[in-house]
């Protein structure tokens, strides 16, 4: 009875206190209690190491390390004499034994959730999907992590916005239960929809939108639990928000976006990184977020073409060098980094990796902290995993030597205490010229490949007698060698005795490989001893090149922004001086020659055609013969977007907005720059009729998105009528969604803002009524939200509008409603009721002269922004199109042809006019003391067909000039050439590259649809 | 200005034939499309010909010598522009399909032919026209051989009043030398396209059954390879749609092995790395769209508009056309993609002949068309000022072998329309 007492003792002590009892068949499994490695250098944590230690283990946990600690009786003693034991790594963004959802979508809209059951009514968002639930030991998954070193990780299943919760698991385990080391823990989420076949949301912005709405849902599900139908989603989701929120991002802007909803709802989100936040940098130190920073650095492109190489774009070649550099310019301004695997599929790929983090100057101090006591943090583990003080788990990798310093290989994996052996100790080196000796006869052997799987060709020389001469001949065959750690297997066919027999040899590999000896059986059916014994000399070490120094002065550096054309360095804001020039000041002044302005601090100060005092530090130029006007303002543009212009998963999607999206890589603000654009009205696009809010910017080249974002700027809202709206011209499979036609358009509008008026009703009488215990706050909906907005007059709209009879509905609806339209954009056919337009105070901003591309364009006619003008409309000409963005000022001229407009007011319709319709005007859209320094320098009169812009200027800051653009062009052939020069050196010496893969034209226009812009013809 | 309206006036009444007119064009200032420039020109004009150009100021005329004497101080003359390599006159709007005739099945269709689905009524030309582009090549698309062109006129009764070179070309589209790149959502490797070879063996085993056929005396006949024979006769030309490198490269040596007496590129957005190699080729190009964006990320910004004077300065015979989105619509801005041109190196009058006699010399029509010649057509017209220039392009007068031609358009119907409706309230 004691005894089996005992043994119960001994099986929960040997399970580390995991109580669940499974019955054993027959007597219960045996365990060793202790283990004791001797003379091992072990990294105890990340910041000590100790040499030659003795590490003694307690079922699954350390006990103690040290050079010198007493033992127990009874250890199992290991000497690991020049061997190095790493802690286990802690891989937090895996998917490893969950299973990989799959897309269940058809060609057709799918506006409602496919979810059977009582989820949340869209499928992107499933915090109900729990991966202790679905975890199943996936052995070769396990085994590929466990070789690169880790001993834990965090699986969870990777889809969707709100992706569910992760389990934290042992590696290496073949007990399921006990491998499950936690059920929950983390959230996690993302701005990918994953394999919804839902459409909404179908743009990054809707993501965002989508991801905010649902954690007001789940706020107020949790204080109206009484009162709300039950949701399996939002129970599952307030049970599991107590653990940490991983958040993963697919490019560096994501982060600070996501940033944003961290804030809003006080989510301390970590985020799993993309690998290009080394070009946001100083984005990030300003918020210090948590990272888990992935090690899949792209391999060198293939560049041997130069007619493909040519089209690879100089930021993915910048990318190639800048990404191993991403952990350190983390870690050196201060975030807090773990590392992942995620994304490398081989271990050697792995290591290689990190001791390249150690040669571009980190410490292996900190890498090792990165991939250890760093995880095991964010997940708060830290008193158990991470390191390998006393009492915490004994999972630990063990190596032949120091893994950070060279290659090595892994030959023991511990988890839990519980010993792996991977790898022989036996250290094979094979490879070279063997004498081999058989049966007296002395042959030649050649091992080459690699020590565990080699190749060997044999080698038989002797003195023949041809023709009474004595003649050397050689007879030579292949080897078929198999090594099973110390065991060696050979076999080869080879003429004995003028036979062709086969010669079968096992043998074992002795003093790691200088002495093989065993026995053979011969062609005749005799066996044999053998012997093969390694010639010295042959081994010719190939040296290997002198890796580049460190040296941290020749790191590369990111541009701003980290593409062609951008800046090596931010620009320094110096006062500006523009004199001698021909003003087009779109004020009373009109057109002043001779005459100069200053900027200081962003801002226009002085405007005289006197002399005027030039500030100390000034930038002087001077513009003789040069008109300089203020910049333009284009008030449609879809340039500089993230990820999808349209939401068009849903009718109306106020809820969502380009200013979460706005991404300042996109070239086409560098080119904008260069025709003179200084603002613009980033919209959202027309596939919805009521579409999402306006982003309004700065083409501030090299800023962040928040910089670019004009600050304290009216709030707009895109609304839509006609073709889009109804997706008319998107083929037959669309005519799922409402509206199909005008008429449907008409009673969305009523719809919508009906809503948001008994939404604002349910507000006002919740808020000004007394609170009692019983009182409900009414659910937050940030659609409505934003109609209110638009019923107040707080937001005002643009919309997208041809032809006249939905124009005057829409005038009609708002009458209706109490608010003002304020642009109609596009209104092609505004000539035909520019006078309806007058009495209602809505703008106009349309194209100069395209029509014919729809039916509803027939009657668009290039006189009609004059005819709009001539009414007393406030009329702007708009691009809408990246390469017609570029040459507004031409655009604008237009009107001086079609219907004899003046050229002052022709050039006050790209940037006065818009101004004004953006409610911008008291500070851009003119060259007046006070306003913004947002200027163009031109070579010509700006309308000209010769006019060359000279200098574009946004808040008093050169963004480009000619003569900028000229260096920026040699510096990049010169970059290119530098980084096509070291691809070529690494495409010699390594197999690996990578084909190229051309980004596809991303260029959004009004109708384009999902994500990424598409090569169709676009039809606005 | 009033002089001019009471000769429009006068003229539309007297001069409803060509035949026996006499006309005299005064005091523009004449372009003459092959880069020389008359400030003060008096074009005089007989059944419909350029029968003398003479200095105005120096020259007396005798007014009793011609039946009509128009004055056009102050205003530009120019030979009629040409808008090659367009689907004008095949599509009306480009999202009905029933409005779309520019592309048909197949991946071999010399045989079919644009002439007869042009529209001469249709709301598009005309509003190119007003412009002061006069001519456009109706272009098929699509396949591996869309199809035969014709040049055609702006206005005109029927198909057959507004050809002006019937089935004058067939147009290739050369294979991609790149090929992959998967689509946004699944990006895949972009390589060099491994059926490259194959797709030009494509090719040349056309043009070799082409031939052979051509060669051929028997009576066989087939309506494909028929349409070919031009091609090799020197009667037709052949339109290769390529702009990579690599594409020219080949292009240029496919023309030189099956000896094409005509070829052309269309593109060529490579063409101004190729220097002197294209030159030496005799192979005329095309050039894309001027108002177009860069191609790659760090080309410069205005690459596009500089494409013609690299061109221009290494001697290489090219023109502008205006392929891509909203083509049709859009032609009426090529005198303004060729005033960019010249805002970026060209000069004036090399911009005004990228649009006018290069592009006759181009399609085989600069016999009659394309520069305000004694001996030529006049078809030409006069703007208010540079026609290249948004502001001053006006065109007042517009006429095609001598005869004027009506010069309004729809839009400017509605603009009156509407004017007028707001002048009454």
């Amino acid at each position: 009875m004691t005894r089996l007492f005992f043994l119960l003792a001994f099986f929960l002590i040997a399970t580390g206190g995991f109580s669940q009892l499974i019955p054993s068949n027959g007597v219960a499994d045996s365990k060793v209690v202790y283990y004791a490695l001797h003379h091992v250098n072990v990294y105890v944590s990340s910041s000590e190491f100790i040499e030659n230690a003795t590490v003694l283990i307690k079922g699954d946990k350390i006990e103690k390390i040290g050079k010198l600690i007493s033992l127990p009786q009874g250890c199992v003693e290991i000497d690991m004499e020049g061997q190095t034991i790493v802690p286990s790594f802690i891989e937090l963004y895996t998917n490893i034994a969950l299973p990989i959802p799959n897309s269940a979508g058809g060609f057709r809209p799918q506006l409602e959730t496919a979810n059977k059951g009582a989820y949340y009514w869209n499928e992107s968002i499933h915090p109900e999907v729990d991966a202790a639930n679905l975890f199943q030991i996936d052995a070769k998954a396990n085994e590929n992590l466990i070789s690169m070193g880790f001993g834990f990780a965090v699986t969870h299943v990777q889809d969707g916005i709100v992706r569910g919760s992760g389990a934290l698991i042992s590696l290496g385990n073949e007990n399921v239960n006990k491998q499950l080391i936690s059920s929950h823990a983390g959230n996690f989420y993302s701005f990918s929809k994953g394999v919804s076949s839902q459409s909404y949301p179908s743009s990054q912005m809707g993501a965002i939108a989508l991801l905010r709405q649902s954690l007001y849902d789940l706020s107020y599900y949790q204080s109206n639990k009484l009162n709300q139908d039950n949701s399996i989603s939002m129970d599952s989701w307030a049970r599991n928000l107590h653990g940490p929120s991983f958040f993963k991002v697919d490019e560096k802007w994501e982060i600070l976006r996501a940033n944003k909803i961290s804030k809003e709802f006080g989510l301390d989100f970590i985020y799993i990184a993309s690998g290009n936040e080394y070009a946001n940098v100083h984005e990030l130190k300003k918020i210090l977020p948590k990272l888990i920073v992935p090690m899949n650095f792209p391999l060198a492109y293939d560049v041997q073409d130069p007619y493909l190489a040519r089209q690879i774009p100089l930021s993915d070649l910048k990318h190639w060098e800048l990404a191993p550099y991403n952990p350190k310019y983390l870690i050196d301004n201060g975030l807090t980094v773990a590392l992942t695997s995620a994304g490398i599929e081989s271990p050697k790929t792995f290591w290689k990796n990190i001791r390249k983090q150690v040669e571009v100057g980190l410490s292996v101090q900190q890498v090792l902290e990165a991939l250890t006591e760093i995880p095991a943090k964010m997940i708060g583990k830290d008193g158990s995993m991470g390191s390998l003080q006393d009492g915490k788990l004994a999972s630990f990798s063990v190596f032949d030597g120091n893994p950070f310093d060279a290659e090595v290989t892994l030959l023991e994996s511990w988890q839990l205490g519980e010993r792996r052996v991977l790898s022989s100790t036996q250290k094979n080196k094979l490879l070279g010229n063997f004498t081999l000796i058989i049966k007296g006869k002395k042959y030649e052997l050649q091992v080459s490949g690699t020590n565990d799987k080699p190749t060997g060709k044999v080698y038989f020389t002797q003195e023949k007698m041809v023709k009474k001469k004595a003649v050397i001949d050689t007879i030579s065959s292949d080897v078929t060698i198999t090594i099973n750690q110390a065991d060696i297997s050979m076999a080869f066919d080879f003429p004995n005795e003028n036979k062709t027999g086969g010669f079968q040899l096992h043998g074992k590999i002795k003093r790691e490989g200088q002495i093989i000896e065993g026995d053979a059986l011969l062609p005749d059916g005799n066996w044999s001893e053998w012997a093969a014994i390694k010639k010295q000399k042959t081994e010719t070490k190939v040296t290997e090149e002198k890796k580049q120094g460190n040296n941290t002065d020749e790191s590369p550096k990111s541009w701003l922004p980290n593409l062609a054309f951008g800046r090596n360095a931010e620009l320094q804001d110096f006062p500006l001086v523009i004199k001698n020039t021909t003003l087009w000041t779109n004020e009373a002044e009109g057109i002043m020659e001779n005459a100069t302005v200053v900027c200081f601090a962003g801002k226009i100060i002085i405007v005289s055609k006197n002399n005027v005092v030039i500030p100390p530090n000034a930038i002087v130029i001077d513009g003789k013969g040069m008109h300089l006007t203020s910049g333009i303002i284009d008030e449609h543009s879809h340039i500089a977007i993230s990820k999808g212009v349209n939401e068009g998963g849903q009718t109306v999607t106020a809820e969502v907005s380009i200013a979460d999206v706005v991404n300042p890589d996109d070239i086409n603000i560098y080119r904008q720059l260069a025709g003179g654009v200084t603002a613009a009205q980033l919209l959202h696009g027309s596939a919805n009729t009521i579409g999402g809010q306006s982003a309004l910017i700065k083409l501030k080249w090299g800023s962040s998105p928040d910089e670019m974002i004009i600050p304290n700027a009216p709030k707009f809202i895109k609304c839509a009528l006609g073709e889009n709206v109804k997706q008319s011209n998107w083929g037959d499979f669309n005519t799922v969604r409402f509206p199909q036609t005008r008429m449907g358009v008409e009673q969305v509008f009523y719809d919508g803002f009906v809503r948001a008026e008994a939404y604002k009703k349910e507000w006002n009488t919740f808020l000004t009524s007394k609170k009692t215990e019983n009182s409900i706050t009414p659910r937050k909906d940030l659609e409505l939200e934003v109609l209110c907005e638009i019923l107040s007059g707080e937001r005002k709209i643009t919309c997208h509008s041809y032809v006249q009879s939905e124009i005057n509905m829409l005038m009609k609806v708002a009458d209706s409603m109490g608010f003002t339209v304020n642009t109609f954009t596009h209104i092609l056919e505004g000539y035909k009721l520019a006078d309806k337009m007058k009495e209602h105070g809505v703008g106009a901003s349309t194209f100069s002269d395209w029509w014919a591309y729809k039916f509803e364009v027939n009657d668009a006619i290039p006189y009609n922004a004059a005819l709009m003008n001539q009414q007393g409309l406030v009329v702007a000409i708009n691009s809408d199109d990246a390469e017609m963005g570029r040459r507004l000022n031409q655009e604008a001229a237009k009107s001086v042809k079609y219907g004899g407009m003046s050229e002052i007011d022709a050039w006050k319709m790209v940037t006065l006019n818009p101004s004004k319709l953006l409610h911008l005007d008291d500070r851009m859209g003119s060259l007046r003391v006070g306003k913004d320094a947002d200027l163009v320098l031109w070579s010509d009169n700006p309308l000209s067909i010769n006019s060359i812009v000279q200098m574009t200027v946004v808040d008093g800051k050169i963004l480009f000039s000619i003569e900028e653009d000229k260096i920026l062009q040699t510096r990049n052939k010169l970059e290119r050439a530098r980084l096509t020069a070291m691809m070529l050196s690494q495409n010699k010496s390594s197999q690996e590259n990578q084909k190229f893969k051309p980004k596809r034209n991303k260029h959004f226009h009004c109708n384009t649809i999902g994500e990424e812009g598409s090569e169709l013809e676009n039809s606005h | 200005m009033k002089r001019l309206l009471f000769f429009i006036a006068f003229i539309m009444c007297v001069m409803s034939s060509s035949f026996g007119q006499k006309t005299l064009l005064i005091n523009g200032y004449l372009h003459v499309g092959n880069g020389d420039v008359m400030p003060t020109a008096a074009i005089g004009i007989i059944d419909g010909k350029i029968v003398s150009i003479k200095n105005a100021m120096t020259t007396r005329y005798e007014p009793s010598d011609w039946d009509t004497i128009i004055d056009v101080e102050g205003q530009h003359v120019y030979p009629g522009f040409v808008a090659p390599n367009s689907t004008l006159g095949l599509t009306e709007i480009d999202a009905v399909r029933a409005t779309r005739d520019f592309q048909d099945v197949g991946e071999f269709n010399p045989h079919v032919r644009t002439q007869i689905a042009y529209n001469v009524e249709s709301n598009v030309i005309e509003t190119v026209l007003t412009n002061g582009v006069l001519f456009a090549q109706a272009t098929p698309r699509g396949g591996i051989i869309s199809g035969t062109s014709s040049v055609m006129f702006l206005a005109g009764w029927n198909w057959e009043d507004a050809t002006i070179l019937k089935d004058d070309g067939i147009h290739v589209n050369w294979p991609p030398a790149t090929s992959g790149g998967g689509w946004w959502a699944e990006p895949a490797p972009k390589s060099i396209n491994k059926d490259y070879a194959n797709q030009k063996a494509t090719i040349e085993g056309f043009f070799e059954m082409s031939f052979a056929y051509a060669n051929n005396k028997e009576d066989d006949f087939d309506q494909r390879l028929e349409a070919m024979i031009g091609c090799f006769k020197g009667k037709k030309r052949v339109f290769f749609h390529a702009d990579e490198l690599q594409q020219l490269l080949d292009v240029i040596e496919f023309c030189e092995k099956y000896a094409i007496k005509y070829p052309v590129i269309i593109g060529g957005h490579d063409a101004y790395l190729l220097g002197a190699r294209l030159k030496d080729s005799h192979i005329p190009i095309m050039l894309e769209r001027v108002h177009k964006l860069p191609e790659f990320e760090d080309e410069p910004v205005d690459l596009p508009y500089q494409l013609p004077n690299l061109l221009q300065n290494q001697g290489v015979l090219f023109c502008l056309q205006n392929q891509g989105d909203m083509e049709a619509m859009n032609a009426r801005n090529l005198p303004f993609q060729a005033g960019t041109a010249m805002a970026y190196g060209l000069t004036e009058e090399q911009a005004i002949q990228a649009i006018s006699l290069s592009t006759c010399q181009i399609l085989g029509i600069d016999e009659k068309y394309g520069s305000i010649e004694i001996g030529k057509s006049a078809t030409l017209f006069v703007s208010q000022g540079n026609a290249l220039d948004m502001r001053t392009n006006k065109v007042n007068l517009i006429m095609r072998d001598g005869k004027l031609i009506e010069n309004t358009n729809f839009q400017e119907d509605l603009y009156l329309k509407y004017k007028k409706k707001y002048q009454k309230n």
